[in-house]
């Protein structure tokens, strides 16, 4: 590859590395220096980078590492505990269940629509450590084989970690939108009789 | 195949990370059952959100400009 061609493709992708680095950190500081950490290490290692080779996952890999080796361990832990029954939890069937006050023919069309972009940050950032990196790097677009490569765990893993994930996400999107339909009641108060 | 199974295999089919013949298994059951037909389009939209949602945020832009300056002052190794 090119020298210019290497080094705008790697920075192509500082906004997909920083949003990752964002949630895993939970410090926008941390994420930063983490970033940069990442393009450190990639400039020092690029003679290892086989050119034609995907540099997305490559540069992620190097993010990946770096946060387990250096930041987890003093990376804020989210306040939500982990629920032990979130394998179970399935929002189609919770919106085909309860749907409470809604006179809309199609309550989960009603709830996607209605889920708000800051809440899925809220959601993404709050998943436990178990299972955020493999959420996030599924999220930025890499399949089950690169992200077992990117984590050192087997496919297997990836496959239940993102189920898992993915249950927590919807159980805190669900516990969410109906904390924000408490306080839309409560915004418009008691009715007159 | 019943709607365990395929309900077991729902994310990877989504995910198109299914060999060819759970595929067609999945395919095949998805054609005869509404539930799970409902149940899938409702996984893919919600995934769908998430990753509407979460790929929008971008890197702040005076770290975009370390990044870019660093990435400009590395010299290219000699060349023959």
């Amino acid at each position: 590859m090119a020298e210019d061609a290497f080094e705008s493709e790697a920075l192509s992708y500082i906004d997909a590395l920083y949003r990752t680095a964002l949630r895993m950190t939970r410090s926008e500081a941390d994420a930063e220096d983490l970033v940069q950490e990442t393009y450190i290490r990639a400039l020092r290692f690029r003679e290892q980078f086989t050119p034609g080779t995907n540099l997305k996952a490559w540069l992620f890999r190097i993010l990946t590492n770096t946060f387990i080796n250096a930041y987890r361990k003093r990376a804020r832990q989210p306040q939500t505990a982990e629920l032990d029954d979130v394998d179970e939890f399935s929002l189609y069937r919770k919106m085909s269940q309860d749907t409470p006050g809604s006179n809309n023919a199609d309550p989960e069309q009603e709830f996607l629509d209605g889920i708000v972009s800051s809440e899925v940050k809220e959601a993404l950032a709050a998943l436990p450590e178990k299972f955020r990196t493999t959420v996030l790097l599924d999220v930025e677009g890499f399949s089950y084989k690169e992200i077992a490569e990117m984590v050192g765990v087997p496919i297997g893993t990836v496959m239940s970690r993102l189920h898992r994930g993915r249950k927590f996400l919807q159980q805190r999107l669900y516990d969410l939108a109906r904390e924000r339909g408490i306080a839309a009641l409560r915004t418009s108060g008691p009715r007159p009789d | 195949m019943d709607c365990d199974d395929c309900l077991q295999k729902l994310y990877a089919f989504l995910d198109q990370e299914l060999e060819s013949s759970d595929r067609t298994q999945v395919a095949k059951h998805l054609e005869g059952c509404t539930d799970c037909g409902d149940n899938l389009a409702f996984e893919e939209r919600f995934l769908q959100v998430i990753r509407d949602c979460g790929t929008s945020d971008v890197a702040p832009v005076d770290l975009r400009r370390r990044v870019a300056e660093r990435l400009r002052s590395v010299v290219p190794p000699p060349t023959a």
